[in-house]
């Protein structure tokens, strides 16, 4: 027996020369089969792809242990050009096709690495054979396609080089069931034409259906491995991406005395009618619901639902095409984020957007920027008020790191900090700023199981001792399901259910967007 | 913890420039004049650049605002220009606060713009405020300028006249020895300031801005009216370094406020670490006193031939010296000065951090000098 | 009538000549997102290759050597200097280029000296006639070399596998980079491009009617900065564009200063170009023709 054609042994990769990404991971492509890679947001599937392509460098990562070998040869050295001629090519998460190239210059791009033209141009029938739309599209600039035209237009372009391997990342990603099930059908058709496949995958169900054999990947670990029907059929798979709640273990409660004054009362929120459109790009259509004061409302749906978009527009970062969104008697679409911040909304980023540079104390005391006075002249001369008022705020913030039990952290320099407590410290930051209203922007993702309990915690406690209304966007359905009373469920931009966690997680809508067309 | 070393340091710095007069001759006198004058527009442009974020190459159209504000208002009318005979401490109050509207005029745009764009829409700046000094003439004395009154307080003059004749300690303290202490006073005082805002709500707010402007109005800031605040204040920074070169001077033209004089504003800053109040002072220090220095021992040093010879002269030599200086700094030491410094006491006091594990790997990070500075995720 | 012809046809042909330079700014701007600062020295670097060698080489070769020279030192700059940065931001990357030009300028200052070095242009200082329109033959000639530099660069970017290449790059690396298209060689290929623009431009902007290479001309390629701006910054078309819109303003401002003055002041044509650019940054960022991606405010 020949060789795998991809063998990746006891691979690590670490970003910044101290973030690890990926530990001990090992899989194996065969000549002519698809092999999928699961697992959540932060698992470390892209690190994985970066790592066999020869990418991580540009993105600040490298490889620090075990090897990636391609047909036998070590890629240790090469660099992606090299990589690429050797017939391995990536497609990137998100296509990333070139907006402003018409579709025939981005093939031609793809193809950059083949000199010979009597090759490239039989790569470049295949491609449009595959896909007839390109052809008919090849003088428009790339931009104007839809998603699932841009995913096609992406593939071709790596098949442009006509490769052995074929990298794909995430390509169902925001695309509806339908053309979800029609990437999956190219991708067997690809793969029936010779050429071998590694999927990245978070839709489980559609990555499972194309593949021969999958592995779950979790922080950075091989947690799973083995033929892909072997895998739909167990229970970790089951439970952490099939949707099946796990129960959610109760814990204790703590009696504490809030640590910090609470905010002005929270109000009800009303979004209506919530359009948002990017170019030609429907992100948001017509989305509706309420929040009602002091309770936790989860905004789950699958990447690209439009979750993100719609915190952004509640947090005043995004303008709203139509639609309003109001805070008690204010209308939130119609501020500035600033003075949305002005309201009592505060908010953490998906991706932690933090001082890096400063200590824990620096980064919780802007949050407090909103209740402070002091302006640049008593500031830069030190009047007392100005003193006596940062005193105050630093003891306030002080008792909000006691809080989310970061306390003995607050003269540290937030790069020093693990993750999930650089997490803990977004949170402190918005909590500082004594919100009414909290929007959590997908504050487990990247955590491990534990670290995701941790927090749930400290999001119920935080309710708890302060009675303040939480919007929380997360994809992790199991996750939410502990914690919020009312669920909105997003897909495509529309809001297909919305209820109690318990009824949503029934709602045949959800179970289709959540494990595609074929589970309904 | 590092605040009582800092504060002796500090100290001790402050008490050899308060008897340095006492021993330095009248070159190193003036010489200092200029650095302290320098160090307080580097300080203002470091607020600006290096706190907020904020790139600007229009800093010495500022100073040239400040500089001419103190000539214009102090100044006598004579036949060849005008003046309003104020008294000089007005005219320096005067010459910071005109040059601070200046800069709030010029807000819209500041606001507007981030790095680079800015950088750009500044550089303008420069050109259309030379342009104004050389036309406005009976104002300024066009292309070859307008002398300037010296400065006094109450009866007392920071000249050679009024009292004629004062000594401290048997050295006769002129014009130079008086202005020494009161640029002396001026940057301390401007450094307290810088310090003081940097560490407040304002300067949180500035750095935060610079960071990430979504985070920043999501935390409530104005992020307009905040990169305003930090144009205006260093635009008032660099109108008090105008209105002291004039001093030193004694002169002002247009010349000394070029494009020129902006990158030695900005070389200064980049030298010292962006952001570093104590490295504007010293970048200001090199940068200034780099070339006095050179032009004065050009005789005593082998390698530098007399100006117009066609050799290497010492003006000559020293741009190319911080020429290097500053691509060695950018390429070598992350950072400047004040960052290779915090590195250094972080190496010799603390063990290294814990490592941070994981990051979530779908973010993008910069490849090449195309990303924007900023760490945004949401837009 | 005939007075207002020549001063915008002069406007144009020197506009032209600004977009030269102009597109190298774009051009560096989008392969490596540098602000190039020191592209007014590589200007006068070409030219003073040109003025030093066709004494002894003559002038063709001499021009050759000066496209040349300017071409590598932009890729030297950009593989030594700005792929080492400590820390890769656009504005440090901008304030290196400060520091670049410093050195170059300078030691370039040194060795030009108090002299107006001659190009020795077999042109001279020879005139075209257009009826009663006459015309600097290198303004004439400069007109011409750009309209085909500018198909060139046309001819490039659509038809060939390096400017698609560099195109695919300069819209997204990373991704480009998975295509195995090695950036540090688009990129390269981009500051080469521009070193050989820069160069052509400083041999028209040192020639008649220009007295001759001097150090000030390093300061007149400045004046392509709003050329650049003003056409929007990742924007080749742009650069043509905004090198004409300034051009003719400043030929314009200057070829009637003696009207304009009473309101504008002397030597305002110098100033116009900027006040065109600070004006354009407020209402317009992205410039006339760049993409909007490329500002963010």
């Amino acid at each position: 027996m020949s060789p795998p054609l991809l063998t990746v042994e006891h691979l690590d990769v670490v970003y910044d020369g101290t973030i690890t990404a990926l530990s001990d991971v090992s899989l194996t492509v065969g000549e002519g089969q698809v092999v999928a890679v699961l697992g959540s947001n932060g698992a470390g599937k892209t690190s994985l792809l970066r790592a066999v392509s020869r990418a991580l460098d540009s993105y600040g990562g490298s490889v620090t242990g075990g090897t990636v070998r391609f047909a036998g040869e070590d890629l240790a050295g090469l660099d992606t050009a090299a990589v690429v001629r050797r017939g391995l090519v990536q497609v990137p998460e998100g296509r990333r096709v070139f907006r402003d190239l018409t579709v025939a210059e981005n093939l031609r791009a793809g193809g950059y690495t083949v000199r010979d033209a009597a090759a490239r141009a039989e790569a470049r029938d295949r491609v449009f054979d595959l896909f007839p739309i390109l052809a008919e599209r090849r003088d428009q600039p790339g931009g104007l396609l839809s998603g699932g035209q841009q995913q096609m237009l992406a593939m071709g372009r790596a098949l442009m080089v006509s490769p052995r391997l074929l990298l794909l990342d995430e390509p169902s990603l925001g695309l509806a069931p339908l053309l979800v099930d029609q990437i999956g059908e190219i991708v067997t058709e690809i793969n029936r034409q010779g050429t071998a496949v590694l999927l990245i995958e978070q839709n489980a169900v559609m990555g499972l259906r194309v593949a021969d054999a999958a592995s779950v990947l979790e922080i950075g670990r091989v947690t799973a491995s083995g033929p892909a029907a072997e895998l739909a059929a167990s229970d970790e798979v089951q439970e952490r991406y099939l949707g099946v709640a796990v129960p959610v273990v109760a814990t204790e409660v703590v009696g504490s005395e809030p640590a910090i004054p609470t905010a002005e009362p929270p109000q009800r929120l009303r979004v209506e009618g919530l359009t948002v459109r990017f170019g030609g790009i429907t992100a948001l259509s017509e989305v509706s619901f309420t929040v009602e004061p002091g309770t936790v409302h989860a905004l789950i749906g699958p990447n690209g639902a439009g979750k993100s978009t719609l915190v952004n527009v509640l947090g005043g970062a995004y303008r709203a095409t139509e639609g309003a969104v109001h805070y008690g008697d204010a209308e939130l679409t119609a501020l500035p984020a600033h003075r949305v911040a002005g309201l009592g909304v505060a908010r953490t980023f998906q991706n932690i957007s933090l001082a890096l540079e400063d200590t824990v104390e620096d980064n919780l005391l802007v949050g407090r920027h909103r209740l402070m006075r002091a302006g640049v002249l008593s500031g830069a001369f030190r009047s007392p008020r100005a003193r006596r008022e940062e005193r105050e705020h630093r003891e306030t913030v002080a008792g909000i790191a006691e809080l989310l039990g970061i306390g003995a952290l607050l003269r540290t320099p937030v790069h020093t900090l693990a993750y999930g407590d650089r997490k803990r410290v977004e949170m402190g930051r918005a909590l500082a700023a004594r919100p009414s209203l909290l929007l959590l922007d997908e504050p487990v993702a990247g955590m491990t199981h534990g670290e995701s309990q941790e927090m749930a915690e400290t999001i119920r406690q935080v309710r708890r001792d302060l009675g303040l209304s939480i919007v929380l966007v997360e994809h992790d359905m199991p996750f939410v399901m502990g914690l919020a009373e009312q669920v909105t469920v997003l897909d495509f931009g529309k809001k297909i259910a919305e209820g109690t966690p318990a009824a949503v997680q029934r709602d045949p809508e959800v179970l289709r967007a959540y494990l595609g067309a074929a589970a309904a | 913890m590092s605040e009582l070393p800092r504060k002796a340091g500090g100290a001790v710095l402050v008490l050899v420039a308060l008897a340095l007069p006492l021993v330095l001759s009248d070159f190193w006198l003036q010489t200092g004049l200029f650095v302290m004058a320098a160090a307080i527009g580097a300080v203002g442009l470091t607020l600006l650049v290096g706190v907020a974020g904020q790139l600007s190459l229009g800093h010495a159209a500022f100073a040239a605002i400040g500089a001419y504000v103190y000539a214009y208002t102090t100044g006598e009318t004579t036949t060849s220009v005008t003046g309003l005979g104020l008294p000089p401490v007005l005219g320096l109050v005067l010459a910071v606060g005109v040059a601070a509207l200046v800069g709030a005029a010029f807000s819209p745009v500041a606001g507007r713009l981030r790095g680079i764009y800015l950088g750009l829409a500044t550089l303008g700046l420069v050109f259309v405020v030379r342009h104004l000094l050389v036309n406005l003439s009976d104002w300024t004395g066009g292309f070859t300028g307008r002398s300037v009154e010296s400065f006094a307080l109450g009866g007392f003059s920071f000249s050679n006249r009024d009292p004629d004749y004062l000594a401290v300690a048997g050295v006769e303290f002129e014009g130079l020895h008086r202005l020494w202490y009161l640029f002396l006073v001026l940057a301390v005082a401007a450094c307290w300031l810088a310090s003081n805002l940097r560490a407040g709500r304002t300067g949180r707010a500035w750095a935060n801005v610079r960071d990430s402007e979504t985070a920043a109005a999501a935390m409530g800031v104005g992020v307009a009216q905040v990169k305003a605040s930090a144009f205006v204040v260093s635009s008032g920074y660099a109108g008090l370094a105008g209105a002291m070169l004039a001093l030193a001077y004694g002169r002002v033209a247009p010349d000394v406020f070029g494009l020129t004089a902006s990158v030695d504003f900005l070389v200064m800053i980049v030298l010292g670490g962006l952001g570093s109040v104590t490295g504007a002072v010293v970048g200001a220090l090199f940068v200034t006193a780099l070339p006095l220095v050179l032009a004065q021992y050009s005789s005593a040093l082998p390698f530098l031939a007399a100006p117009g010879s066609g050799g290497l002269d010492p003006s000559t030599a020293s741009r190319i010296v911080y020429g290097l200086a500053i691509i060695a700094v950018l390429v070598f030491l992350r950072g400047g000065l004040a960052g290779a410094a915090r590195r250094l006491r972080q190496r010799t006091s603390t063990p290294a951090a814990p490592p941070a594990p994981r990051t979530p790997d779908d973010g993008d990070r910069p490849v090449a000098v195309t990303t924007p500075r900023s760490k945004e995720t949401t837009r | 009538m005939s007075y207002l012809l020549e001063q915008v046809l002069n406007g144009l042909s020197y506009g032209l000549v600004l977009s030269l330079i102009a597109a190298g700014f774009a051009i560096v701007f989008t392969s490596t997102g540098v602000l190039n600062f020191a592209h007014g020295s590589v200007v006068l670097l070409g030219a003073y290759l040109v003025a030093v060698l066709h004494p002894t080489i003559g002038f063709w070769p001499a021009v050759l050597v000066g496209m040349a020279g300017s071409a590598v030192t932009g890729v030297l700059i950009n593989a030594v200097l700005v792929r080492n940065l400590a820390d890769r931001k656009p504005d440090t990357a901008a304030i290196l280029m400060l520091g670049v030009d410093i050195v170059l300028l300078t030691e370039l200052t040194r060795r030009i000296g108090n002299q107006v070095l001659t190009l020795g242009a077999p042109w001279g200082a020879s005139v075209v006639r257009f009826g009663d329109v006459s015309l600097p033959t290198g303004r004439v000639l400069a007109a011409g070399v750009t309209v085909v530099a500018f198909a060139g660069l046309w001819y490039l970017f659509s038809r060939t596998d390096l400017g698609v290449g560099m195109r695919a790059a300069a819209a997204d690396g990373p991704t480009a980079s998975l295509m195995g298209i090695r950036l540090s060689r688009t990129a390269a290929t981009g500051w080469a491009l521009a070193g050989v623009l820069a160069a052509v431009a400083g041999v028209f902007l040192t020639s008649f009617p220009a007295p001759g290479v001097a150090p000030t001309v390093a300061l007149s390629a400045f004046a392509a900065i709003p050329a650049w701006v003003l056409g929007g910054f990742d924007s080749v078309p742009g650069a043509v564009v905004g090198g004409l819109v300034i051009g003719l303003t400043s030929a314009l401002v200057t070829g009637y200063e003696a009207e304009l003055e009473p309101f504008l002041g002397t030597g305002f044509g110098e100033v116009a170009p900027y006040v065109v650019m600070i004006v354009v940054l407020l209402v317009r960022p992205s410039g006339l023709l760049g993409s909007k991606e490329a500002v963010r405010v």
